[in-house]
C-alpha cells in the first residue's frame, strides 16, 4: 500500500525537480525575455529614488507572469516564470486574509498589485516563505503541487502565461529559483516587492514614480 | 523562696509565654500566593501546555484556516518617507506561522 501511495510522491518530486532545473537553466541561459524591459525600467526608478532603502527587491510583472530579483543596487540577478492567482484583478478582497480557501470564490483569488514589504516566515505547515502581505496571507513560496489536478509545474513549465493563473493569490516559484535567487535575497531579511499591477497604470500603485530622482 | 513566690514566678511565666504566642497568630494567607499554592495552570491544564499551540499541527496542506488577529491590509504604496518602512537590511522577528492563500 505504502509502495502504491508512495509512487506518485515520487514521480512528483522527480517532476518537480527536472521542471525546477530546466526552468532554472532557461532563466540563466535564454535571452532575456521582452518583460524584462517593464521590470527594468521599474527597477531604474526604485533605486533612483531609493525606494528600496537599500534592500533587495523583487519585481513581479503580472502580466507576463514573471518575477525579476534585483540586489540593492538595481542589478538584475534572475528571473523566472511564476503562478499567481487565478482572478485578474489588483486589490485583495477585505478580509480574505482571514477566509478558509474554501471559502475563496474563484473570482476572489486574485493577486494583489503595489509595494510590498516582505518578510520571510513559514505557514502553517511550517514551510519557509516570504511574506508578501501577512495580513491577507498572500507570500512567495516554492510551487506545492499537492493538487494534482491543478498542474502547477506543467503550467509552470508551460510557454504560456494565460495558463499561469491557478493560485489562490500566492506567487508560487519554481523550487530551484527560490532556494537560488529569493531564499538569498528575501528569505532572512525584510526586502521589498514590487507587484506590478495589469488594470491600472503603474503610477497609480507606485507613489515614487511621481517622485524626483 | 516561699510556695508562694513560685506560684507567682509560674503564673508570670505563664502569662508571658500565652502572650508571646498570640502575638503571632498562624495565617492561611501565604505572603507569595504563587509559589505558595504551587504555580498552576489557569485553564486546569498540565503545566507546559499553556502556550499558544503552533498551527503547524493542522492537516492537510492548503486547507488550513487562519486565525490571525490582524485585519485586512491594503498594499503598502506608501513612499520611502513611510514611518514604518524597514527594508534596510535588518532581520524582523519572525511573526506567528499562519496558512497562506498557496
Amino acid at each position: 500500500m505504502n509502495a502504491v501511495t508512495a509512487a506518485p510522491g515520487a514521480a512528483s518530486r522527480a517532476l518537480a525537480v527536472l521542471v525546477s532545473l530546466s526552468l532554472l537553466s532557461l532563466s540563466a541561459s535564454a535571452p532575456p525575455p521582452p518583460a524584462v524591459e517593464d521590470a527594468q525600467w521599474l527597477a531604474r526608478a526604485v533605486v533612483a529614488t531609493a525606494d528600496n532603502r537599500a534592500a533587495p527587491f523583487a519585481v513581479v510583472d503580472k502580466k507576463n507572469a514573471r518575477v525579476f530579483v534585483f540586489d540593492t543596487a538595481g542589478r538584475l540577478q534572475g528571473s523566472s516564470p511564476v503562478l499567481l492567482g487565478l482572478a485578474h484583478g489588483d486589490d485583495s478582497v477585505p478580509g480574505i486574509g482571514e477566509r478558509e480557501m474554501s471559502r475563496i470564490r474563484p473570482e476572489e483569488r486574485t493577486t494583489p498589485a503595489g509595494r510590498f514589504r516582505t518578510e520571510p516566515g513559514r505557514n502553517a505547515q511550517g514551510e519557509d516563505i516570504v511574506w508578501i502581505d501577512y495580513d491577507a496571507a498572500v507570500s512567495m513560496h516554492r510551487v506545492r503541487a499537492t493538487v494534482k489536478s491543478e498542474r502547477r509545474l506543467e503550467r509552470l513549465a508551460s510557454p504560456s502565461v494565460a495558463d499561469n493563473r491557478i493560485s489562490y493569490g500566492c506567487i508560487n516559484v519554481p523550487a530551484a529559483f527560490y532556494d537560488a535567487y529569493i531564499k538569498p535575497a528575501l528569505g532572512s531579511r525584510r526586502g521589498v516587492v514590487y507587484v506590478l499591477p495589469e488594470t491600472v497604470a503603474p503610477h497609480e500603485r507606485f507613489e515614487f514614480l511621481s517622485r524626483p530622482a | 523562696m516561699n510556695s508562694t513566690s513560685r506560684l507567682i514566678a509560674a503564673l508570670a511565666l505563664g502569662a508571658a509565654g500565652a502572650a508571646f504566642a498570640q502575638g503571632n497568630p498562624p495565617t492561611t494567607a501565604p505572603p507569595n500566593p504563587a509559589t505558595a499554592a504551587g504555580q498552576q495552570n489557569p485553564s486546569g491544564g498540565p503545566m507546559g501546555s499553556t502556550g499558544v499551540t503552533p498551527q503547524n499541527t493542522q492537516g492537510g496542506s492548503t486547507s488550513g484556516s487562519s486565525s490571525a488577529p490582524t485585519a485586512q491590509s491594503s498594499p503598502d504604496t506608501s513612499s520611502s518617507s513611510s514611518s514604518t518602512m524597514a527594508a534596510s537590511g535588518d532581520t524582523p522577528a519572525m511573526r506567528r506561522a499562519r496558512a497562506d492563500r498557496n
